[in-house]
């Protein structure tokens, strides 16, 4: 075909992508917004191998092609990427958007890497020399700056087999549907016996990347859940001295001052769990 | 090397380039002009189009992304007994004024009918979330879908 390629496997994309200057074509839906009609696309929704969703002894392995619909319908899918997934866009994004895409954009905007990031997920890289895996905190170098080499393509999103059951997830949009984070937060966290035993959050459109601070969370962890109170301030002093956001379209005061309610809030729905 | 995919149930083929957008293509080479273009930024909807199965919207795919699909536009749709039940019921609650957003709203009431044929008033709404209408309001189109679930019971 003129100007692209739809190769069928995972061995020919990527002895494509190391031969030609091709960008790598997931749903789209970030790529044609910004349509120049210029360069070459690698369609990658042919590829089999990239549209599984499947768990090893370690590992629930998400294939970067599939889209966020098949995400969302899949009965291993963690119920907090469900409801991330929900809140995106709208019925005819998600079933074109894929989660590599939504990686690859390198957006910190982009909902469903604030869960990856939460859920410290690792990403599969290839090239045609084979493979390596990458915590996704250090994939991403800054906006639109990847851990990604020219002949690499993301090929699966893996998550931890073990993650903690009880989340809180909010974005907060400007509409219902069809729209852009200006912020969002997840939270995860366990309860055993009394104590919290475990303790993630990440907050998304608020840096160059999405935030994540576990020397913060973890002042939580190990808290006797009736105690949450007496840390509760240390808590929210801690965060406030680690969450700095950048100034945008959306204030960097009125970013910090919902970041700290949020986590507040937080705070107060494992008191009451 | 052309860009083979079926439409409307007919092979078709695209020979030019694969960075084209598909709304562009089914307009203008392949005669489909119920594809809207509204935004052609994936907001409004009125360029949706069923693309294996699943509501797309035709301004957010490259030509190459159809390589070996199937796609359903509005003028393949219109074929169906389905979709006559559909334009029963919209013209029975006068879903209609303009038009402009009436494809892509058929369309999209086919795909939310085809998942769950009983739907509620939420899923219906849900359903319908990314289709935009400027002069109808929805309360109508919601309606025409809940009636068509009713009247076109065992089609779906």
């Amino acid at each position: 075909m003129v100007n692209g390629y739809a190769p069928q496997t995972l061995r020919e994309a990527l002895e494509i992508k190391r031969k030609e200057q091709v960008s790598p074509y997931g749903g789209g839906t970030d790529l044609m917004v910004d349509h120049h009609r210029t360069g070459t696309y690698l369609f990658l929704h042919r590829i089999a191998e990239m549209q599984e969703i499947k768990q090893d002894d370690n590992y629930l392995r998400l294939g970067a092609g599939c889209t966020f619909t098949e995400v969302q319908e899949h009965a291993l899918t963690p119920p907090i990427l469900k409801e991330a997934i929900s809140r995106i866009a709208a019925p005819a994004i998600r079933n074109l958007g894929t989660i590599g895409g939504n990686i690859g954009n390198g957006s910190a905007k982009a909902d469903s890497v604030l869960v990856f990031f939460a859920l410290d997920a690792k990403l599969r890289l290839m090239d045609a020399d084979g493979e390596r895996i990458v915590p996704i905190h250090a994939f991403y170098k800054g906006r639109k700056a990847l851990d990604l080499a020219l002949d690499e393509l993301i090929v699966e999103i893996l998550l931890p087999r073990v993650i903690p059951t009880r989340y809180v997830y909010h974005k907060i949009g400007a509409r219902a549907a069809l729209a852009i984070s200006r912020l969002s937060f997840a939270g995860l966290w366990n309860v055993e016996g009394g104590k919290i035993t475990a303790c993630s959050t990440a907050f998304g459109a608020i840096d160059q990347v999405v935030v994540r601070i576990p020397e913060v969370d973890k002042i939580l962890i190990g808290t006797p859940v009736a105690e949450l109170d007496s840390v509760k301030e240390r808590y929210l002093a801690a965060a406030g001295e680690a969450i700095n956001p950048i100034d945008g379209r959306i204030s960097a005061h009125y970013r910090k001052t919902v970041c700290l309610n949020l986590l507040d809030d937080f705070v107060e729905t494992m008191k009451k769990a | 090397m052309s860009i083979p995919f079926t439409l409307n149930g007919k092979p078709a083929a695209y020979e030019g380039s694969a960075t084209d957008r598909l709304v562009d293509i089914l307009r203008k080479d392949f005669k489909c002009p119920g594809v809207k273009v509204g935004c052609n930024e994936g907001e409004c909807g009125a360029c949706s189009i069923i693309m294996d199965g699943v509501l797309i919207n035709a301004c957010m795919v490259a030509a190459g992304r159809a390589y070996d699909t199937e796609i359903i536009t509005i003028e393949g749709f219109r074929e169906t007994e389905k979709f006559a039940v559909l334009d029963r019921c919209f013209a029975e609650t006068g879903a209609v004024q303009c038009g402009f957003c009436t494809p892509g709203m058929i369309l999209a009431a086919e795909c939310i009918l085809t998942k769950n044929p009983n739907p509620n008033e939420a899923e219906i709404r849900d359903g319908l979330s990314g289709n935009m209408c400027r002069c109808t309001g929805y309360n109508a189109i919601v309606h025409a879908v809940a009636l068509a679930a009713k009247e076109g019971k065992g089609l779906w």
